[in-house]
């Protein structure tokens, strides 16, 4: 069969939360089992040591932690359904969260998709438990008991719309589960897979089945292969794989942690008693699933064993291995199993083998098997082929294969055959690209909650890898996975100690975390400023130039276009520190060339304006980007208005006054030769014009205490002086094209949105005054949320705030300081990315050769924890005391990211708004009561779909307790409330409606206001 | 199965922070920036502190890392095919554990077997004698080799410099940090040069050392004595002396005569002396190639420097000579490179 890759994968087992741990439990060969959590049932209250009637023989069990949290919040799943959905369900949806972001992936990008979910299990006792507490079944406990819901429910929250199925084959059901997800796969069902497996112990049943069969060890552990083997110890778990043809992930440059070649599946039919193992059966699977990877059994380097260490089981599986395995060359296949760490994960013990193999051929380095050192002689594992891990293989580079066995108990046989990821040939390409000039990235995370955020950071920094490596590939991870929810974080950092630095800082201190995270409530809306004359500096750009390809292909395109009208290479004058970047017949092509090189690159990277302004000469570069002009009139233009204007006699100057033109009209009337060159400001007014005339001017100024200052400039720009060149530059203006603007282009001639920009128009742009002022004024008042200037150096921002602080526009600039590169350009994507815009990330990380890496996947909250309500009793025993945890016992504490004082910047959230009225009263006291919500997380601004997980039931059952509580409204019509759901505050408008409060959907608004202003 | 032949397929360093360059030491340590041009030569080297500050930046482990990354890359191999560790150091970040441990937690590597070698100037030499062998005697087919120092240890930006002698002074100005690595491997692929010769001699028998750091514990962590002492004068006699007889054993050994060479790397003491030493090693044919006048001396990071120098220019067919002197307990070291 064609080959299938695991990208991603996440699991808990007992004693190992999350996959390194399962990874650090096996290589330390340590011990997951423990004594029955209390939790669970009172162990007790069924234990016999000789294991009598209705009673095990052991208190020990594989059991994980925290196997009541669920975030429901994150799922958007009330409280009340949390509570009936069984464990099992939460386990899994939490898990394939986890595992689709290993895999690399924003699991947001996936809903719609065909993407297939392949679940095992075999244990239903939740359902056992509630489902025959006959009084309290409802709607939430039936839709989340069956384990016919569990892939189903998968599907539903993360909206995958490929095959769905739960399977049960008894033990082997996760393995199986994988085996369709591959043939799923191979016949182009999905494109992705969701597999695995999970397994809650709710009640002591099967550990009573297993003592009463005779196969309960008596201290709860499998011991595998071991002469001390006797039996099983039960074990809970979750696991989930993601998997996909191998040649799509390949062809994605997706990681892959191993390949399964091939599998198959059989039946003992009709053996020596339903339960018992069957060695034809278990060897004949073997060689299907060698034949269908095309492996010789001489070419498998180790074996996951099912190894459940019972006398029995353990024989069988020796003697079916050994008949294909005896007769080997070269080293006997190593065998081990994890059962011997876990216990028997049921339902979840295939995925448990299917990871631990999976990691071993990524590390390349399988753990000892537990209980190997006493090896059961009676095995006779030599003869047969094989040898027991007891100490860690080490793999040999290249190529290794592995197999891996599942047996359930029914006879439904499944054996896989794995290899590990083919490595060499994605490696070399990047291979001699060494010293990229700048290693850092941008490292952006989204999170439903100012707490999730915090938790979440949290989580980061303490995953990062040790050293000091460049930050560019987990920061371009962190962009394509983290994506997706309603808070935005983003860090620039330059390696990773900076990185795990920066995120510690920012969970540590709320100030600093309200600079780096914005909650969006608007789709950004973004305006280009290009710097006019007089930003250039010597070297200008050139960080910018050395680090980001991108700039540096559009500042050469410019530079080619410019450098026929020039005769020399501007981009090199600039560069390269030239001093004559101050002249104007190469400071103007210079700026323009900037000018143009930032915007065309912010273009690629997905930063597009929404509207358009330049400060005089600023203003042929936003011509380009209007598609006013093309690169090649523009920079004729450019060159020519620069080299006319150097050509004009000196003897001109510009003179800028803190005044308004009203009262400098009088000077002015009596000098011809001065004019008003630019109102950048209500009082900042800048004159131009003969020198001597200006230093009358400028004396009388002074002895009136104004203050003015002189411009270090060459010409009298934008005055009468200019007069002599605009007949030449006007012949060279009727050679380009003219055009409207394609984005809204304020012109600081006319102050407003010209009806076209004809030759004539630039021709009056060289002696016009520049009313950057009024220009100003009406971007700001087109509700821009970020003000990008585009130039060399800031200039026109600060002229913007001076002029009318906008409250809450952001600056952002490319190149702040004259030293900016790499850094300062990660700092404004950070910026924009935290507005809400989505870079195109390709765009920033060109030429940093960013490796691809794991980040660890979403940390979910454990504050809200659900358990069962019905507390299992041995007969004739009352339960034990202990109080049913049916709705929230949120624990603030367990949270391990506490909120920092200081840190209501970010959080922003009204969760405080008084209820002013007995109706809003009423109306939030039914939401709370249908989805189990405490009443004071519920606020107006509360969306019941989005934020409380509502769904159709709830919302007839929101229906009939508000037709109860609030007679007045009388009886409500459903078609007439959907849509008026979308937040509690607008269903209680609509409810104010109907008593007769009020009229009219303003009421709705007014309703909002003074509910979050009381 | 042995093999014949030992190559080095990849080749990367590591150099930590920007350049220091002698304005900004001779303005910290209150000397002329002509006495260092001239007497030392060394124009600007790495430091993995803040000079002003003396704030740690970078651990010798993060600076070994990094260039094990470079050379990994470089050979375009996957560190799963890592089968040891050889690392030379003469300062690690803590006696233990060895600092070539904590590298490979920081390559993620484990399970397998793991050297660091106490040595100075001939620290680098002697990994690469060791991981030849390894790779020549069968045991591996891959490894990493890796030298580096933080000399910035002994350099204490807090003192008061106005009252120091020059031969004091001159460990300021003559050392730098760094680390470098190379890929050593019985695949003759990568950067395809075959390390053909390894030469590592103990010649100090009954000679003071040239060279002396200290180490302090917790019963003598007040002593007086200095931690970094050098005999300048013996050091400047006698490594130009021993610097030719390594050349010309080298040669012997291999059949060689000095006019089959294209390269000469010679010892990177200063700026100042290597032009010296290369000088009387007097191979004109060979074209030098040196690196410590722009690195300073970092100790066991220099070969692979001047390694990595080699490999952008040498063509299949051309041989480089090596030579390197630990003046510590003066030991002779040096290796040849053939590519194909």
């Amino acid at each position: 069969m064609k080959p299938i890759a695991i990208v991603g994968l996440d699991c808990r087992f007992p004693g190992a939360p999350d996959p390194g741990a399962y990874w650090d439990l096996l290589t330390r060969s340590a011990d997951g089992v423990r004594q029955v959590p209390e939790l669970r049932w009172r162990a007790s209250d069924f234990y016999d040591r000789a294991g009598g009637e209705g009673r095990s023989n052991t208190t020990q069990g594989g059991f994980i932690d925290d196997v009541d949290a669920f975030d429901n919040e994150f799922f958007t799943v009330s409280p009340r359904e949390a509570a009936a959905l069984d464990p099992q369900q939460r386990l899994l949806l939490q898990t394939s969260w986890r595992a689709l972001e290993d895999a690399g992936i924003s699991p947001k990008q996936l809903a719609g998709s065909n993407t297939g979910v392949f679940v095992g299990i075999m244990g239903n006792e939740w359902a056992q438990v509630h489902m025959t507490d006959y009084p309290n079944v409802t709607a939430q406990v039936g839709s989340g008991n069956g384990y016919c819901m569990t892939a189903n429910r998968v599907s539903y929250h993360l909206d995958l719309k490929g095959p769905s199925l739960a399977v049960d084959t008894a033990c082997s059901s996760s393995l199986v589960a994988v085996h369709l997800a591959c043939n799923a796969l191979l016949a182009e069902e999905c494109d992705y897979a969701l597999a695995g497996g999970v397994n809650v112990a709710v009640t002591p049943g099967l550990s009573i089945f297993y003592t009463q069969a005779g196969l309960s060890a008596p201290d709860g552990r499998c011991k595998p292969f071991s002469a001390d083997a006797d039996g099983i110890g039960r074990a809970e778990g979750v696991g989930v794989v993601v998997l996909r043809r191998l040649e799509d992930a390949i062809a994605d440059g997706q990681q892959v942690y191993a390949v399964i070649r091939g599998s198959a599946v059989n039946q003992d039919g009709r053996s020596n008693g339903i339960t018992a193992p069957n060695r034809w059966s278990q060897q004949e699977v073997l060689a299907a699933a060698y034949r269908r990877a095309g492996v010789e059994p001489a070419e498998v380097s180790f074996m996951e064993a099912h190894g459940t260490g019972t006398a029995l089981g353990d024989m069988i599986e020796v003697k079916a291995l050994g008949h294909l395995h005896a007769g080997r060359t070269g080293q006997p296949l190593a065998i081990g199993s994890v059962k011997g760490n876990l216990g028997h994960a049921e339902g979840a013990a295939g995925i448990a083998g299917l990871i631990k193999v999976a990691l071993s051929l990524h590390h390349r380095v399988v753990p000892a098997s537990r209980f190997a050192a006493k090896e059961n002689p009676k095995l006779q594992l030599a003869r047969n082929g094989l040898r027991l891990l007891k100490a860690p293989l080490r793999l040999p580079a290249g190529a290794t294969v592995a197999g891996l066995s599942s047996f359930g108990m029914g006879g439904t046989n499944v054996h896989t055959v794995l290899e590990s990821a083919p490595g060499s040939g994605a490696r070399t390409a990047a291979g001699r690209g060494r010293g990229a000039a700048h290693g850092g990235g941008v490292f952006t995370l989204t999170a439903p909650s100012p707490e999730a955020l915090r938790r979440n950071l949290l989580a980061q920094a303490g995953a990062l890898p040790r050293g000091r490596g460049p930050a560019a590939g987990l920061c371009r991870a962190s962009n394509q996975v983290k994506t997706g929810h309603r808070y935005r974080f983003a860090l620039p950092a330059r390696d990773v100690r900076e990185l795990e630095e920066g995120l510690r800082s920012a969970v540590a201190d709320g100030e600093l975390l309200a600079g780096l995270a914005e909650e969006p409530v608007a789709r950004p809306r973004i305006a280009f400023l290009f710097t006019g004359q007089g930003a250039q500096f010597e070297g200008m750009t050139a960080g910018l130039y050395r680090d980001w390809p991108l700039y540096r292909r559009f500042l050469d395109e410019a530079d080619e276009a410019l450098a026929p009208h020039l005769g020399e290479s501007i981009r090199d004058l600039v560069l390269g520190g030239d001093p004559r970047i101050h002249r104007t017949a190469f400071a103007q092509p210079a700026l323009f060339a900037v000018g143009y090189a930032q915007a065309r690159a912010l273009d690629v990277l997905g930063v597009r304006p929404d509207v358009l302004l330049g400060h005089s000469v600023g203003e042929f570069a936003a011509a380009v980007v209007a598609g006013v002009l093309s690169l090649a009139d523009a920079a004729r233009l450019i060159t020519a208005r620069g080299a006319l204007m150097q050509e004009l006699p000196a003897g001109g100057g510009m003179l800028s006054a803190r005044a308004t033109p009203q009262e400098l009209a009088e000077l002015l009337a009596a000098e011809p030769l001065v004019g008003v060159a630019a109102l950048n400001g209500p009082r900042a007014t800048v004159l131009s014009g003969d020198l001597a005339a200006l230093g009358r001017i400028a004396d009388t100024l002074a002895g009136r205490g104004t203050a003015v200052r002189r411009l270090q400039v060459s010409h009298a720009f934008h005055s009468p002086l200019m007069a002599p060149m605009l007949d030449r530059f006007a012949e060279v203006a009727r050679q380009a094209a003219t055009g409207r603007a394609g984005v809204p282009l304020l012109s600081t001639v006319t102050g407003g949105e010209p009806a076209t920009l004809d030759a004539d128009y630039w021709v009056r742009h060289v002696s016009a005054p520049v009313r950057f002022a009024e220009a100003a004024e009406r971007l700001i008042a087109s509700g821009p949320t970020h003000l990008v200037e585009i130039g060399p150096r800031p200039v026109l921002t600060s002229l913007v705030r001076r002029l009318r602080p906008p409250a809450g526009v952001r600056s952002v600039h490319l190149t702040p300081t004259e030293e900016s590169g790499g850094p300062e350009l990660d700092a404004a994507v950070a910026e924009l990315f935290r507005g809400g815009v989505d870079p195109v990330w390709e765009a920033l990380y060109e030429g940093r050769e960013p490796a691809p890496q794991r980040l660890s996947p979403y940390a979910f909250s454990t504050a809200h924890r659900y358990w069962s309500r019905n507390p299992v009793a041995a007969p004739g025993q009352a339960a034990p005391a202990r109080p049913a945890v049916s709705a929230v016992a949120a624990a603030a504490t367990a949270d391990p990211a506490p909120a920092p004082e200081g840190s209501a910047r970010v959080v922003d959230i009204d969760r405080s708004a008084k209820t002013p009225d007995a109706l809003a009263h009423a109306v939030l006291g039914a939401v709370a009561g249908v989805g189990g919500y405490p009443p004071e997380e519920i606020s107006v601004r509360s969306r019941l779909y989005q934020d409380l997980g509502f769904d159709s039931v709830m919302v007839m059952e929101l229906k009939s307790r508000i037709e109860a509580q609030l007679p007045a409204v009388g009886e409500l019509s459903v078609q007439e409330l959907l849509p008026r759901l979308s937040t509690v505050g607008e269903l209680v408008g609509h409810l104010r409606e109907l008593a007769g409060g009020a009229c009219g959907p303003a009421a709705v608004a007014e309703e909002q206001r003074r509910m979050t202003s009381a | 199965m042995a093999s014949t032949e030992a190559y080095l397929t990849g080749v990367g360093t590591f150099l930590p922070g920007p350049p220091v360059d002698n304005a900004t030491l001779a303005k910290m340590l209150g000397v002329s920036e002509e006495w260092i041009e001239v007497f030392i030569g060394t124009r600007t080297r790495h430091f993995a502190r803040d000079v002003g500050t003396g704030e740690i930046q970078w651990s010798l482990a993060d600076l070994c890392a990094q260039a094990a990354e470079q050379a990994l890359a470089d050979a375009g191999v996957d560190r799963s095919e890592i089968e040891f560790i050889v690392m030379g150091t003469a300062t690690p970040d803590t006696l233990m554990p060895a600092t070539v441990n904590h590298v490979a937690d920081q390559l993620g590597l484990n399970h397998l077997p793991t050297y660091q070698l106490q040595s100075g100037c001939a620290g680098a030499v002697q990994a690469l004698d060791l991981g030849r062998t390894l790779v020549l005697a069968g045991r591996h087919r891959t490894g990493l080799v890796i030298g580096g120092d933080v000399s910035s240890k002994h350099l204490d930006p807090s003192l008061d410099f106005s009252g120091k002698a020059p031969s004091e002074l001159v460990n300021f100005v003559l050392f730098g940090d760094g680390a470098g690595a190379a890929v050593i491997s019985a695949e003759p692929a990568g950067r395809r040069l075959a390390l053909v010769r390894v030469l590592n001699q103990l010649t100090g028998l009954g000679r003071e050392p040239g060279q002396v750091i200290e180490w302090f514990g917790m019963a003598d962590r007040d002593s007086d004595r200095q931690a970094l002492v050098e005999d300048y004068k013996a050091i400047e006699e006698g490594v130009p002396v021993m610097a030719v007889e390594i050349l010309w054993e080298l040669l012997g050994d291999l059949g060689w005569s000095a006019e089959d060479l294209d390269f000469l790397l010679p010892p990177q003491l200063s700026g100042r002396m290597t032009a010296k030493i290369t000088a009387q090693l007097d191979v004109p044919g060979a074209e030098e190639i040196s690196c410590v006048a722009e690195t300073g001396n970092n100790g066991n990071a220099l070969p692979f420097l001047q390694l990595e120098r080699l490999a952008e220019r040498i063509e299949p067919g051309q041989r480089a000579l090596a030579v390197a002197v630990e003046s510590s307990k003066w030991i002779k070291a040096g290796f040849a490179v053939e590519a194909f």
